[in-house]
């Protein structure tokens, strides 16, 4: 049996062996409207994208059976082009917690769950846009897997182990590999106001999309003739050290991003005659080196009576590809990144109860390429929260 | 209205003197009124303003820095204190009374005694006549608190030890718990020892750790102090960082001969010698 396999199999097990006692169940609605203007060098009237959108629809179910065993399950709905009904339904979070004996404040979780590597997993959305490693595919917020996760004691930080899938939460079954991902994520504060954290994920390949893709399927004489034939990610390894500066109202987040992997992908190279008739086909083995490196920075002042935020945002991306034995920057896809904006609480989101508030950020991406112009993004987004205990009945 | 009397606040702050805002623990909503009207006689320049909502909202409103004082009766958790320190937050925590959280039943009732085990066997649903008991032929009905509730966490992790059986009424406060005892025969609640001086129609049960120990009632308040009463819990106030300035002046009239006075007629204990020390060592 795969590693995988039994892996899944201890988190399916985990939720049907604790549905043992009745206790309490919340339901919990988020749900982000928002309105996107994208554009080339500032031309708002000519928009390359003028949208509306419902980009998060989460509707989540979380149940406590007992108090060390816990389960939730978050579902998002929300909108998408690449579907006729202009909407889909995706699954996000999914798992079983289980409490560990004598390690306090310590749970093993398993299933599809948070992914906690840098700031991802942390990311709560102040500035409404995806964090870098999200954004640029380092890694996906949530995947199947066994964590270890918990607090250490007095407060001074958290600390998370966990073996993943390492495909991230979009992908199960025949895109999933047999190769774990490996993670580790340290966050300390010692002094108040100033947390210093990193976090490592090595995976030694991650999903085959397109293993045995019949795409490129041409048949003749009897035969069958496959142009791909495999492409994986292999020895991805990230790493991500990050801060957070929290003094009265000022507060400074940031993050390094190191990721490197090498693409291996074959094919079969059809051969032919010269009056152009397939003889046969070759497989073609090649690999080729990824490298890349980022920071990102969110300065936010919240206001005297906590209703209004500025935020500011400030990103470098580097992808270095390899092109024979060097890896020259590419500089069609590595960026730098300016932006600000606010957020206007009308109700703070507070635990347990609702909360509502509008966000606005402009946002501007210039490529490192000299000659491509850069993008401006207006966002403005109205996101709401809610949640409720589900009654129990009365016995 | 609401709304109306915070912006009369305000005007008042602004216009006369300072603001304390505590919030939190419904537990100590009571005490913690009848401390600051108190307080307020020798200090009218200070306004403080308190609300409940229960611990767990207490500590996430110190968290955000929303309000002075966390009021909890409850300690505050690992993860919480880990919240509070990334987000430039320093959760300190004085000890301002001790409370023999009490379990009570309906005066008719002539059960007059349980041990944690027992009382822990009714809550998770296990024990459900009070025939059980040695009582009357009678459906035992459980009265607690809602999860938001430090009162609600600490009897879980103390007597409860699992889950709460889904046929308790989960209820508001303290207050709607003594009622609804009142009014039933066959109740049980658990509510702070503040919340059954002088009440009539209730009564405290004596309580052991086990069967062979002995029995000792809430309102032995020796045995509260000494902690030897099996639910001896004490009443938490936290503040960002050592409390300064007009909430020092607060928690000290608060730890004060005056203020422990209130303390006491409020029905909770006093807070001990080994607590004061504590605390003076966060006030110096």
């Amino acid at each position: 049996m795969g590693r995988k396999k039994l892996v899944l199999i201890l988190a399916l097990i985990a939720v049907v062996g604790l549905a043992l006692e009745p206790g309490e169940t919340e339901f919990e609605h988020n749900g982000w409207f928002r309105y996107t203007n994208q554009s080339t060098a500032f031309k708002i009237a000519e928009p390359s994208v003028s949208r509306l959108s419902l980009e998060r629809g989460y509707i989540r179910l979380s149940h406590q059976w007992a108090p060390p065993f816990f389960t939730k399950m978050t579902v998002d709905i929300f909108s998408s082009d690449k579907y006729p009904e202009g909407a889909t339904v995706r699954l996000k979070e999914a798992y079983a917690d289980l409490a560990v004996p004598f390690l306090r404040d310590f749970n093993i979780t398993a299933g599809l769950q948070k992914h906690y590597f840098g700031l991802i997993y942390s990311w709560d959305y102040t500035h409404p846009e995806k964090e870098l490693a999200d954004e640029q595919g380092v890694c996906a917020s949530a995947d199947y897997g066994v964590t270890l996760n918990g607090f250490l004691p007095a407060g001074l930080g958290e600390l998370q182990l966990g073996v993943y899938n390492g495909e991230g939460y979009k992908y199960a079954g025949k895109y999933v590999n047999t190769s774990p991902e490996f993670l580790g994520n340290l966050r300390i504060t010692t002094i108040p106001g100033i947390t210093l954290g990193a976090s490592i994920f090595t995976n030694s390949a991650d999903m085959s999309p397109y293993k045995n893709d019949r795409k490129g399927r041409v048949t003749e004489g009897g035969n069958i003739y496959f142009m791909n034939a495999d492409t994986a990610n292999i020895s991805r390894l990230a790493y991500a050290p990050m801060f957070k500066l929290a003094f009265g109202p000022f507060s400074l987040l940031g993050e390094y991003l190191g990721y490197s992997y090498t693409r291996k992908f074959s094919y079969y190279q059809i051969n032919r005659d010269t009056l152009g008739n397939i003889i046969d086909s070759t497989l073609v083995e090649k690999e080729k080196d990824y490298r890349m490196n980022g920071l990102d920075l969110v300065p936010v002042v919240t206001l005297p009576g906590r209703a209004v935020e500025i935020l500011g945002r400030f990103s470098i991306w580097d992808r270095r590809e390899q092109s024979g034995d060097s890896m020259p920057l590419n500089r069609d896809k590595s960026f730098i990144r300016y932006g600000a904006g606010f957020n206007y609480h009308f109700i703070r989101r507070e635990k347990g109860k609702p909360g509502l508030e509008f966000q606005f950020v402009w946002t501007r991406t210039q490529p490192k390429n000299s000659a491509l112009k850069p993008t401006d993004v207006f966002l403005a987004q109205v996101r709401f929260e809610w949640s409720a205990l589900v009654p129990k009945p009365q016995m | 209205m609401k709304k109306l009397f915070t912006v009369a606040t305000l005007i008042s702050t602004m216009l006369f003197g300072a603001e304390i805002i505590v919030k939190g623990s419904d537990t100590m909503l009571n005490l913690t009124q009848r401390l600051a009207e108190a307080f307020s006689a020798v200090r009218p320049d200070v306004t403080v303003s308190i609300t409940g909502g229960g611990s767990g909202v207490g500590i996430n409103a110190i968290i955000n820095r929303e309000v002075d004082i966390a009021n909890a009766s409850r300690k505050i958790k690992s993860k919480e204190i880990s919240s509070a320190r990334s987000n430039g937050v320093n959760p300190v925590e004085i000890v301002i009374a001790l409370d023999g959280l009490s379990v009570i039943v309906n005066s008719r009732n002539p059960v007059s005694q349980l041990t944690v085990e027992q009382i822990g066997a009714i809550y998770r649903g296990e024990i459900t006549n009070w025939n059980q008991l040695g009582g009357p032929n009678k459906k035992i009905v459980l009265y607690g608190r809602q999860p938001n509730s430090g009162t609600f966490v600490f009897f879980r992790e103390e007597v409860v030890k699992g889950e709460y059986s889904p046929a308790m009424r989960q209820m508001n406060g303290n207050a709607q718990i003594v009622e609804g005892v009142k009014a039933d025969e066959g109740g049980i609640g658990y509510v702070g020892l503040g919340y059954i001086k002088g009440i009539e129609g209730i009564k405290p049960l004596a309580v052991a750790r086990k069967a062979r120990e002995d029995y000792i009632s809430p309102a032995d308040e020796s045995k509260v102090r000494s902690g030897a009463y099996p639910l001896t819990r004490p009443l938490y106030q936290y503040t960002n960082g050592r409390p300064k300035g007009i909430v020092r002046d607060f928690i000290l009239f608060e730890l004060s001969p005056q203020g422990q006075k209130i303390v006491e007629e409020e029905g909770f204990v006093p807070v001990t010698q080994n607590y004061s020390e504590r605390n003076n060592q966060i006030l110096q």
